[in-house]
């Protein structure tokens, strides 16, 4: 009652029953009613009424990562869209771009971040970094230097590691689907 | 016949003449206003830039005050006021 009271004077365009969103909320929900989202990607919501932190399940259909199944935690901070969501791989995964802490290097999450991307261009840049592993400029500095020295191992090492196994001396926990 | 005009009312519409119909920052429609403000119109103007793009004056502002490049976030040009409105 007493924010009603205040808000009196102030024209608002929505309904007033609705508790009022921030500017984070209001934006992140335009980015999911447009989401479009790829075959091979899904989302997930564990708290339904929380859109800021939810999770991007990525199965590819084709590449070196085929039948896998990766899942990336989004945290959407409160100064979206000036900054980019804090994404993390969960699965383990055998990647030039993804270190074993799940930290993910994509340029549009980092240095080339702007606030006319959407959560859409994100899941785009992670699905193409399952397609085109980039070993330049890696976060696994051995699976980026296998993949540019030996294609072939790459792949068998990478089958290795969503299959379940060791690959050196990490082990990676199986993935596939 | 004659009457008498006892009161009146006047109505009048306005928009932005924007070459887009959303603000690329907030999303939010041009006509409305940015997710900081409540009521559109000159309290919550667009601006332009030289690159031609436009944004909600608020949005655009919030952008460029957390960048040290002063770059458009569309295009990625140097981002100068337009003055010359159209």
């Amino acid at each position: 009652m007493k924010q009603q009271k205040k808000d009196g004077e102030a024209v608002t365009t929505s309904t007033s029953s609705q508790k009022k969103s921030s500017p984070a909320q209001l934006r992140i929900m335009k980015d999911l009613n447009e989401l479009n989202l790829p075959k091979t990607c899904s989302t997930d919501f564990p708290d339904p009424d929380d859109l800021l932190n939810f999770k991007l399940v990525i199965s590819p259909d084709e590449g070196f990562y085929r039948n896998g199944r990766f899942v990336f935690n989004f945290r959407v901070g409160a100064n979206y869209p000036h900054e980019p969501p804090k994404v993390k791989c969960e699965t383990q995964v055998y990647h030039p771009n993804i270190d074993l802490e799940g930290n993910v290097c994509l340029n549009i999450l980092r240095e080339d971040w702007k606030p006319v991307l959407t959560i859409n261009s994100i899941v785009y840049g992670l699905q193409y970094l399952f397609l085109e592993p980039n070993p330049e400029d890696p976060l696994n500095k051995e699976a980026a230097d296998v993949l540019q020295s030996n294609r072939r191992l790459f792949e068998t090492n990478v089958s290795k590691a969503m299959r379940g196994g060791y690959v050196g001396s990490v082990y990676f926990e199986r993935c596939l689907k | 016949m004659k009457f008498k005009i006892k009161s009146w009312n006047s109505v009048a519409i306005w928009k932005w003449l924007a070459n887009d119909d959303k603000c690329g920052i907030c999303r939010a429609p041009f006509d409305g206003c940015c997710s900081d403000c409540k009521i559109p119109g000159d309290d919550c103007p667009l601006v332009w830039g030289v690159c031609s793009h436009c944004f909600h004056m608020h949005c655009i502002m919030k952008w460029l005050a957390a960048q040290q490049n002063q770059i458009c976030p569309m295009c990625r040009q140097d981002w100068a006021l337009k003055s010359d409105l159209p």
